[in-house]
């Protein structure tokens, strides 16, 4: 029986959890949540692209990277403060965005995949080879723990970081889901299901998607910057293929472009590759998890998860 | 200039060695993206399972590397096949429902292959007939990597025989073109659609027994061919032969000359390449009937 | 959204469960002191899927082994290890020790494949104060640590073990070659530090191939061929070690130019891979199998008689990590803390190691002796001595 009470309830009964863990959890099991956070965040950058524009992109860990590299940096040279961070890797990966973007936005479907997956991987060997600022393979370590507002202690316990990572995703979240009403959110959509007719009643369509693309890539720093706030380190590995793979896959897995079924999907594929894989019974053999759970969800959830519904009411049309 | 050229000369003979294996084994994602609107990401696992078969029966003669290639085309047949069979409950769900299926495959394969294999890479010695040297105007070239260059050579020839000039190829570019008018004629379209997608995975397979002395078997190796075949098909153009193998003859080109003339850029230069010609031309070199 | 929540109850529900059964303390607190009662909990950081997977399964053979051949005790205590698969990158590798300090309490870990990782893990051990006896990674940067320590070598060791020794056998200038990332880089460096005071000249320019990803070594052949090097020295390890030993000696360049290396060129499986492209190639390792020491006859038959392979540097190192907590934890007594085993590591005096004699210096590190190998028919033999280093 579900209704929107239900479905209240169900997210109040999730919140509560979240927000009960660090007591309940031991604190390598909180580390695990707060990656899962930063990972849905990045799976919500993504959902603004494919699910709702539907522009299937493999590139966002190069702005996650750009994000997490730049965070790194201010954190080391400049300020301790994680919202200062925060925004100063957004806004540094929107500006990467809007230089890349222009490219990336002239194609659809399979093309901009391809598009975006060479600047995912462009920006990989950038971390690789570019020493003076990325350490190279390396990466960037001795990174200062973080101070949530002027005057408040450093975070060192993994309990007070998962609190953070928590406050933050939260008000991401709920900025994106904001989004998701206006009109601008509504022109989007049209993107996604039927561009001609959205060009051909005057919308410019490609600015829009270099504006979302933009958006999107802030994000992707955002949850960059966050992710070194959880790790205090970053490697080439960060920005790396798999990071974006994944990130596309929940997204799918999610289904039809829902912010809840992105994050879910997010904790269910980071936490199987993560938790599950570092089992002692797994003993190495996390991909073949990973590899069974994305052939078991694409069989038995056509829509996504977020697409689970009851028989009795009318499904929507599901957009390639 | 005369030197500029001799000192590449060899450069610019491997790059077309390079090349021929990469249209070797990406021509089966560009015609099965094209044909059958399917986007496969397990394209790389077919090469591994050609590059493991020829690592399992080659003994260094001719005769075993023939059956390594019969084995290896036999092999990604039937992958191929079963590929199909997987991703048909999908065809009307887009492509990336088909990319998280066939990643799926992919991590469960790497991992069996991992777990039977080892986690070595196990590049396999071409047989003893064609170990040898041979002198490439004052430059020693692999006698292998010739030899490799006319087997592939040959391949590239018969496919585009068979999809460009033959009756069977011209259903198939009918198909690509316009299905519900190839159904319409009375065809059995599903028939079409697993020959080929097996004939374009037994390429691909017969690619890794071929490439296995230079691009052995091992973890990881399927992830490398699979965005190494992406970037072909892209650049050349989805969906035709002569794309797969203008696109595969400049990549191999750039990996092989490019990376000679222009060092410090070397490990930007792939997707460089890639970007600049989806700059110019957003479907490819060589556009063809497919509308992505 | 109405109706369409329901896996979310079940993934929140088997989330719960999941992260539950990982219990151990609460993630706000400092946690109670790790006093390890009872058997003692080694951690094993070692790579078990991915690239890096034949040298993970290497390390922990070799450690395991050591534990096997005394009784399944370390300092007369009864051990059971907890592997953690490190993957491929510092991310995983970073999880996976975070579950082995924070979840599973370990009284010391022992492992690490990546220098990447070794980076990412730095922090995690020095401010939770357990001692890492890492058994392979260690790049240059890496100092000032307390309780970070390597049974292995410093990266740029291999390379200077050998700069001085090709100075004077090369008879002209010598082509350097490495892969792109910091390993490669700390390799060089290390031998041009002994190679250029000897006298030795470079031909052309050093060449860093990009990493990974480079599967055609054919340009930079080419340019071995035409720079007129009398000698090459390279540094590669895993797959494309292989593909480089093999191309070279497709291209001919085997049996004419020397080709000397680290040892991890040829060393464990990529020795099989290379098969007969091997033969003949020069490298400079803290061991080799076929060593003749007392804790050698120990070792190396027992591993071959377990494995069905020559051990390698690798699993060598390993077993050396398990003795050397082995003395650690003996010496602790009866307070069997992180911290005390930690400051028995300190004193733990010379080891009797199957690469001879070796301890450790102030920085965790080993001064150890080098040897020069040759490939001879399909195996590592010594074929000289490179003297001391490390201290």
């Amino acid at each position: 029986m579900s209704t929107p009470t239900t479905s209240r309830a169900i997210g109040t009964a999730v919140l509560l959890g979240l927000t009960l863990a660090p007591f309940l959890l031991g604190p390598y099991a909180v580390a695990t949540l707060s990656r899962t956070l930063v990972f849905a965040l990045l799976a919500l950058s993504v959902n603004l692209l494919t699910g709702l524009t539907g522009l299937p992109t493999l590139g966002q860990s190069a702005y996650f990277g750009v994000g997490a590299y730049t965070a790194a940096i201010v954190a080391k040279d400049l300020t301790d403060i994680g919202p200062l961070q925060l925004l100063i890797a957004a806004g540094v990966s929107a500006l990467v965005a809007v230089l890349t973007g222009w490219l990336a936005v002239r194609a659809r479907g399979v093309v901009f995949l391809m598009l975006t997956l060479a600047i995912g991987e462009i920006a990989h060997s950038a971390a690789v080879n570019w020493k003076p600022v990325t350490g190279g393979t390396d990466g960037v370590s001795g990174i200062p723990p973080v101070v949530p507002l002027p005057g408040m202690p450093a975070l060192e316990l993994d309990g007070l970081v998962y609190f953070y990572v928590l406050a933050v995703f939260l008000l991401l979240l709920a900025a994106v889901t904001r989004l998701g009403a206006t009109p601008f959110a509504l022109a989007l959509r049209g993107i996604r299901d039927n561009e001609p007719r959205m060009k051909a009643i005057g919308h410019p369509t490609r600015r829009y998607a270099l504006t979302v693309y933009c958006g999107a890539a802030a994000l992707a720093g955002a949850a960059g910057s966050m992710w070194v706030s959880a790790q205090r380190f970053v490697s080439p590995g960060d920005a790396g293929f798999e990071i974006a793979a994944l990130a596309l896959l929940a997204v799918v897995i999610g289904g039809s472009g829902s912010i809840r079924g992105a994050c879910a999907a997010a904790a269910l594929i980071w936490l199987t590759r993560d938790y599950l894989g570092n089992l002692e019974a797994v003993a190495g053999r996390g991909p073949l998890l990973l590899g069974l759970l994305l052939v078991v969800a694409v069989y038995t959830l056509p829509r996504g998860l977020a697409g689970v519904r009851l028989p009795h009411q009318p499904s929507r049309k599901r957009a390639a | 200039m005369a030197g500029w050229l001799d000192g590449n000369l060899v450069g610019f003979v491997d790059g077309i060695a390079f090349g021929l294996l990469l249209f070797t084994i990406a021509v089966g994602l560009s015609l099965v993206f094209g044909m059958m609107d399917v986007l496969n990401l397990a394209h790389g696992t077919l090469y591994l399972g050609g590059a493991y078969t020829a690592y399992a029966l080659s003994d260094g003669t001719l005769p075993g590397l023939l059956l390594a290639l019969t084995a290896g085309a036999l092999v990604g047949a039937l992958g191929g096949a079963a590929l199909t069979w997987l991703t048909q409950p999908l065809a009307r769900r887009g492509h990336l429902d088909q990319a998280v299926l066939t990643l799926g495959i992919t991590f469960i394969v790497a991992d069996l292959l991992a777990a039977a294999f080892g986690g070595e890479v196990l590049p396999t010695d071409p047989p003893a007939a064609l170990r040898g040297t041979v002198d490439l105007l004052g430059h020693t070239y692999p006698v292998y990597r010739l030899v490799f260059i006319a087997v592939a050579a040959c391949l590239a020839v018969l496919v585009h025989l068979l999809f460009e000039r033959s009756s069977l190829g011209a259903l198939v570019r009918a198909t690509v073109a316009d299905r519900d008018m190839v159904r319409a004629q009375g065809v059995d379209i599903r028939k079409v659609l697993y020959g080929v997608f097996a004939l374009g995975a037994a390429l691909a397979a017969v690619g890794g027994v071929l490439g296995a002395p230079t691009l052995g078997p091992g973890p990881g190796v399927d992830e490398s061919v699979l965005v190494l075949s992406l970037v072909v098909v892209v650049v050349g153009g989805l969906g035709s032969v002569r794309g797969a193998l203008v696109g595969a003859l400049l990549i191999g080109q750039v990996q092989t000359l490019g990376v000679a003339l222009l060092p410090q850029y070397a490990p930007f230069l792939l997707f460089g390449t890639m970007l600049a010609v989806l700059v110019v031309r957003p479907h490819g070199l060589v556009a063809s009937a497919v509308r992505t | 959204m109405a109706g369409r929540f329901h896996p979310l109850v079940l993934i929140t529900v088997t989330t719960g469960l999941l992260l539950a059964t990982g219990c151990g303390g609460a993630s706000l607190g400092t946690g109670d002191d790790n006093k390890q009662a009872g058997p003692v909990k080694i951690g094993l950081l070692v790579p078990q899927s991915g690239t890096y997977k034949a040298l993970g399964d290497d390390m922990k053979q070799g450690f395991e082994l050591y534990v096997r051949q005394h009784g399944g005790r370390l300092g007369g205590r009864e051990v059971q290890i907890v592997t953690a698969d490190e993957g491929e990158t510092a991310d995983s590798g970073k999880a996976a020790a975070e579950k082995l300090v924070k979840q599973d309490r370990v009284l010391a870990v022992s492992g690490v494949v990546s220098s990447a990782t070794v980076n990412g893990v730095k922090d995690l051990f020095e401010t939770s104060r357990i001692p890492l006896v890492g058994s392979n990674a260690s790049p240059t940067t890496l100092t000032g640590t307390e309780y970070i320590w390597r049974t292995s070598y410093v990266n740029d060791e291999p390379g200077k073990a050998l700069g001085r020794h090709v100075a004077e056998r090369a008879g002209g200038p010598v082509f350097l070659i490495a892969a792109g990332y910091q390993a490669g880089k700390d390799e060089i460096e290390g031998f041009k530090s002994t190679f250029l005071p000897a006298g030795g000249k470079i031909a052309g320019e050093e060449v860093y191939t990009p990493f990974p990803g480079t599967k055609n070594f054919q340009p930079y052949l080419s340019q071995i061929e035409n720079s007129g090097a009398k000698a090459v020295f390279c540094f590669y390890a895993g797959g494309a070690a292989v593909d480089f030993v093999k191309q070279y000696r497709d291209f001919g360049l085997a049996g004419k130019i020397p080709l000397y290396a680290p040892g991890f060129l040829t060393e464990g499986g990529v020795l099989k891979g290379q098969g007969d492209a091997a033969e003949g190639i020069l490298t400079a390792l803290n061991y080799s199998a076929d060593l003749d020491n007392a804790a050698n006859r120990q070792f190396a038959p027992a591993y071959r008689a377990a494995h069905g392979t020559d051990p390698t540097t690798y699993a060598m190192a390993s077993w050396d990590a398990a003795q050397v907590l082995d003395k650690a934890i003996g010496a602790a007594g009866s307070a069997v803390t992180p911290e005390t085993v930690n400051a028995a590591l300190s004193s733990v005096g010379d080891i009797d190691s199957p690469r001879g004699t070796w301890r450790f210096n102030s920085g965790g590190t080993p001064i150890q002796p080098w040897y020069l190998r040759e490939v001879k028919l399909g195996a590592n033999t010594v074929a000289g001595d490179l003297g001391r280093l490390g201290g």
